[in-house]
């Protein structure tokens, strides 16, 4: 009995995966168009790769909250770059770096200083809030189309974004199975002082999930950009929300230790990602989105106590 | 003796300027078994952590195979052939057991840094069967017993080229039969060639088990020698510093009848099959023997609201109880004193007086805005560091982190007697802590038994209950299966009914 | 850094102890505030003026105020990320309701609602944390977004005018402003140090366990923290609503980082367990300051906040380093 509740519990975003197509199905006939469906995808490809990271992030217990703000200094850094007539792939080379200096010093606070990630990363997300509007001025940047043409192409006929959030699942999932890091991670995430004394790099670990947490916003403000063909001060705004929500949506703890990509953060990001499709498609009200998203994090989270009360019961 | 194996000379470490190890010296012979005894707090953590890599030493060196040994951590010392089985132990619950035998050391697909799953199973597969293990590799740790979990420790430590066990503790959580079990295992892993280190404070199991023994006392060796040159009288009083005279203090010799004050009635757990049944009287001192897993602590748990009770009804005084919650019983003078005295009896970073009065705060704050009288609380302290002999070195506002945990469970003690208890449960009131705090513990219980009230003592130690208690329940599948009078205890009986008929002697 | 004393003392050298005791006292950071006007009025005209100080004032009360809920919270060892959001959201409310485009309620309805929204939503908040047993900081990160969009829906992002001549007065006279404040900074401190409540929520903070085990009601407690904290966010969201003349679904959120960081700066601990009234006051004195002189030397808003940013993570540092020798030391 236990047990068939564990499994439903495991399989809840599943369950909701369909209740939310079926909705907004019946509400919309387009909705459930193919065409309608890779579009999904692909636009589900930013938000999804930023959750690839933070379920890194959250699998050691920790909290990625200035994803939002790297790609937004990432993507302001990239379009000035772009501006001044340098190519492509200087750009893109410019926003991995930014990526990596910002988590760089997350990893630093977090994984050396162990200061709470919740309070460095909100730090930082100011912070790169701040030096994001700095560079553009606070201005909207159009940038060449170079980066649209870049979102729209395809490879084999799949679109590079959907090609790139792709890859970000299938690599996340292997380092987190099948390498010795990936699953260090998972005893990190369990207990930070039992797996040091274990003879694991805590440090380490801890500071290499920020650093991937910052390439994959990096990345993400990539396929943004391509999407885009611009960058506004609200570029990236509340993505750290989204790609929670995703990442907790695909069964990963946010008390660390459990947790996959693959189906758990593929899943979460899609179906929230079909949530905000459905809403376009019946026409609410834009100002609705930011509460959606965020009545979607409780929902995910309360599943996530109610798994968490079968396997640990009450203690306090 | 050939060359020894780990040699330790003139060991010394300070803590803040207070010297915990003061100049260990001895030596561990290749392939030898000692036991290493001594009070809590005699510096043998302190020692061990050394030899593990999680401290290094103040002054002096330390000689593994005839080689200089200075670990920065943890992982050096695994690498040198030295494993550690913490009395805490460290295996992922999350992990399956095969990940956490190679968590450090995976097997790779050649050059490719991709996990090789195939040789990871079949290696572990080995290493269980070479522990006794028979179960899947691919199982995950959480769902393993204790003792189990201990094994899939040792698995982890024949992994690597281990020259040196060290146990900490290791049958604290075990069961009888899983202790006999292990030390199998030890003597077979002993015929292989490999020293072991055994930390204990069961002087039974020391004397057993070990060729040598060394005994510390307030950071300094204080005995060393061959098993066979001690005995347990004369390795107590090393350990002490005095012969101790008396382990209990008298117990009156026959209670009168009195009435109940705490009874239950086919009180039974969630999930549990079989029902408790008992009555405690008062003026009573009920001992609760069984096995590790006999659902002892649970059935505490229950009975003070910590964990929910599937049916059952619970008399206080004759009066049922309808709603079991930890601030009810409080309100009507029941106490529990759990197991974990760390975790779950004392506010770590809390003064000593914050403790002492965090059940009875309501007390000293009878006026409509809940105002603490500070002249209240202040009597209230020094009244009961005094009636539980705390040292008076310490003063009120200390933080309890820094006390011994003797000093720490006297203090959770003080907590409950500040209640003044009707009924008062003990959860392995003595774990891991002194002999001499031991004394004035079982003398506390024995006055607050004197003063009227009842109390229930849950411990693992058959000589404790059966020195301080009127009455041992014995508990065995979370059934009450015995009951002895004072006048019947045996060791046998208990061990006989704690065991079940299968296993009748 | 605390637990370091006695090693300095048996050293026994004079700097180190000098040191050590400068670095554990409560007053470290009201000493460090007093350093720095000193250090920079020299270079900023009118950074001691009174014009000046009472614009420091105006900006440091509400600051303070909600700072004090947020202790609270902190203390047990929990945490309010919600507390900017339910300044504008109470902004816009109560605007709406006494604004003379809106339903134009008497002001003192209008007060009374939004300080009963602001608690009611600290209890819907302390409510899901402490029955479904989740972890503050999400749960309050998902009602600050969820309480800001709702703030934008239903103003459809504008701003809200027209405000009642008694309300504005609010804003307009400091001596209302800082009389309130300190009377609840006062009632606070004394509830936190005398009361049964106040030790109640230390013990919650230090260990939730052994304090359910010794019957502390746990979960009223950490409830009732929240409670404040969405009240203290309300009376805020009161005084800068009347200072700005207007119910806005942006209101405060720009200080998010400077509540929380203000707390920790102070002292109070992230882990939970420790905290004051009056180091959260030393600290927002301090992030007050800072800015507003960093301001006045006409540094650049981005410049401010990596100052900021930077003064509150060191802070944070100390407060982690203190909490993981303390642990090492046991």
């Amino acid at each position: 009995m236990k047990r068939l509740y564990q499994r439903l519990l495991e399989f809840a975003p599943l369950f909701m995966f369909m209740v939310v197509l079926a909705f907004f199905g019946a509400q919309s006939s387009r909705f459930l168009e193919p065409r309608n469906l890779v579009n999904i995808l692909v636009q589900a490809s930013s938000t999804g790769i930023v959750a690839v990271g933070m379920t890194f992030v959250l699998l050691t217990a920790g909290v990625d909250l200035s994803v939002g703000a790297i790609m937004f200094v990432a993507a302001a850094v990239a379009g000035k770059m772009a501006l001044a007539g340098l190519s492509l792939p200087f750009s893109l080379l410019a926003m991995l770096v930014v990526g990596w200096l910002v988590s760089a010093f997350n990893a630093l606070f977090i994984a050396r200083l162990r200061v709470p990630a919740f309070i460095v990363t909100l730090a930082t997300l100011f912070i790169g809030r701040g030096l994001g509007l700095w560079i553009t001025e606070t201005r909207a940047m159009n940038l060449p189309d170079s980066f649209l043409q870049f979102g729209s192409a395809r490879f084999l006929s799949v679109p590079v974004p959907a090609w790139l959030f792709g890859m970000a699942v299938v690599l996340a999932h292997l380092v987190l199975t099948h390498t010795s890091f990936g699953r260090q991670i998972f005893a990190v995430g369990h207990d930070a002082e039992m797996a040091r004394k274990a003879g694991i790099r805590t440090e380490m670990v801890m500071a290499k999930v920020y650093l991937i947490s910052g390439t994959c916003a990096a990345v993400a403000a990539l396929v943004t950009l391509g999407q885009l063909g611009a960058v506004s001060p609200k570029f990236g705004e509340q993505k750290e929300f989204a790609a929670i929500a995703a990442a907790v949506l695909g069964g990963t703890s946010l008390f660390g230790g459990r947790g996959n990509v693959l189906p758990g953060t593929l899943l979460g990001a899609v179906l929230i990602q079909t949530i905000e499709n459905g809403l376009v498609m019946t026409n609410a009200n834009p100002y609705l989105y930011p509460m959606i998203t965020s009545v979607v994090i409780f929902v995910a989270v309360f599943f996530e106590s109610l798994r968490n009360r079968v396997s640990r019961p009450f203690s306090a | 003796m050939s060359t020894p194996l780990l040699e330790f000379d003139a060991v010394e470490k300070s803590f803040f300027g207070v010297k915990v190890l003061k100049g260990v010296s001895f030596n561990i012979p290749e392939g030898g078994m000692v036991g290493l005894v001594g009070e809590n707090g005699a510096g043998k953590s302190t020692l061990m952590n050394i030899l593990g890599g999680n401290l290094q030493p103040s002054a002096g060196s330390l000689r593994f195979g005839g080689e200089s040994y200075a670990p920065q951590n943890s992982g050096d010392a695994a690498r040198q052939g030295i494993a550690f089985i913490h009395q805490e132990l460290n295996l992922f619950p999350n992990l399956s057991i095969a990940e956490n035998i190679f968590l450090t050391c995976f097997p790779r697909m050649g050059a490719i840094p991709l996990i090789d799953r195939t040789e990871v199973s079949r290696r572990a597969a080995k290493l269980l069967r070479d522990v006794g293990l028979g179960l899947s590799p691919e199982r995950l740790v959480e769902t393993l017993s204790t003792g189990q979990r201990q094994l899939v420790e040792i698995a982890k430590a024949l992994s690597i080229e281990t020259r040196l066990i060290i146990f900490d503790e290791p049958t604290t959580s075990l069961s009888e039969r899983e202790t006999l079990q292990l030390f199998a295992l030890i003597a077979r892993l002993r015929s292989r060639g490999l020293a072991m280190i055994y930390i204990s404070h069961t002087l039974a199991d020391v004397f057993r088990l070990c060729d040598d023994l060394v005994a510390l006392r307030d950071g300094e060796v204080v005995g060393c020698g061959p098993a066979k040159s001690f005995t347990s009288a004369s390795l107590v009083a090393l350990m002490v510093g005095r012969t101790m005279t008396q382990l209990f203090p008298d117990r009156r010799s026959s209670t009168p009848p009195r009435e109940a004050v705490f009874e239950v009635h086919k009180v039974r757990r969630i999930d549990v099959p079989n029902y408790v049944s008992f009555c405690l009287h008062q003026g009573e001192v009920l001992g609760l023997s069984g096995l590790m897993g006999a659902g002892r602590s649970e059935l505490a748990r229950v009975l003070f609201g910590l964990d929910p009770r599937e049916s059952g009804t619970i008399l206080l005084d004759g009066e049922v109880i309808d709603s079991l919650s930890p601030r009810d019983l409080i309100g009507r003078g029941v106490a529990f004193l759990t197991e974990n005295r760390r975790s779950e009896g004392l506010c770590l970073d809390a003064s000593i007086a914050e403790n002492l009065t965090l059940a009875t705060l309501a007390e000293h704050a009878q006026n409509p805005l809940r105002w603490l009288s500070a002249k209240s609380l202040q009597t209230a302290v020094s009244n009961i560091r005094q009636a539980v002999g705390l040292d008076s070195k310490t003063g009120d506002g200390q933080c309890v982190r820094s006390l011994s945990g003797g000093n720490q469970q006297k203090i959770v003690l003080g907590k409950w007697l500040l209640l003044k208890p009707r009924v008062l449960i003990l959860d392995e009131p003595t774990r891991g802590i002194d002999v001499g705090a031991k004394y004035e513990i079982y003398r506390l219980i024995q006055e607050l038994a004197d003063s009227g009230a009842g109390v229930l003592v849950i411990s693992s130690e058959m000589e404790e209950l059966m020195g301080i208690c009127d009455r041992i329940l014995v508990m065995r599948s979370a059934a009450i299966v015995d009951e002895l009078g004072r006048a019947e205890f045996d060791r046998e009986r208990i061990l006989h009914g704690a065991f079940g008929t299968e296993i009748a002697r | 850094m605390t637990i370091r004393k006695p090693v300095a003392a048996q050293r026994a050298r004079p700097f180190t102890q000098w040191l050590v005791g400068l670095i554990s006292s409560e007053y470290l950071v009201f000493g460090l505030t007093l350093l720095l006007v000193a250090l920079l009025a020299p270079f900023t005209p009118g950074l001691v003026s009174i014009a000046n100080l009472l614009n420091i004032a105006g900006y440091l009360l509400p600051l303070f105020i909600v700072a004090i809920g947020v202790t609270l919270v902190m203390i047990t060892g929990g945490i309010d990320l919600s507390v900017t959001s339910v300044i504008a959201l109470t902004s816009v409310v109560g605007a709406k309701l006494i604004s003379a485009d809106g339903s134009a309620t008497p002001t003192v309805v209008g007060l009374v609602a939004m300080l009963a929204l602001g608690a009611g939503l600290g209890a819907v908040n302390g409510g899901i944390i402490t029955c479904l047993r989740l972890p503050a900081f999400i749960v309050t990160l998902a009602s600050m977004m969820f309480l800001s969009g709702f703030a934008v829906w239903i103003t459809q992002s504008k701003n809200i005018y027209n405000l009642p001549a008694s309300f504005l007065a609010l804003g307009k006279q400091l001596s209302i402003a800082l009389g309130l404040t300190i009377t609840l900074a006062l009632c606070v401190q004394v509830v936190l140090q005398r009361t049964v409540y106040g030790r109640w929520l230390y013990a919650v903070g230090q260990n939730p366990t052994a304090a359910y085990i010794s019957g502390v009601p746990v979960r009223a407690v950490t409830f009732a923290a929240y409670v404040v904290s969405g009240f203290c966010a309300a009376l805020a969201s009161v005084m800068l609503s009347a200072r700005l003349e207007t119910g806005s679904p942006v209101l405060g959120r720009e200080i998010l980082l400077d509540i929380i960081g203000a707390t920790v700066v102070g002292g109070t601990s992230l882990f939970g367990g420790k905290g004051k009234i009056a180091w959260t006051f030393f600290g927002v004195l301090f992030l007050t300051v800072l800015d507003n002189a960093l301001n006045l030397l006409n540094l650049s808003q981005f410049a401010i906040t990596i100052a900021k940013g930077t003064v509150i993570l060191l802070a944070a540092v100390l407060d982690a380093t203190r909490h993981r020798l303390g642990r090492q030391n046991a």
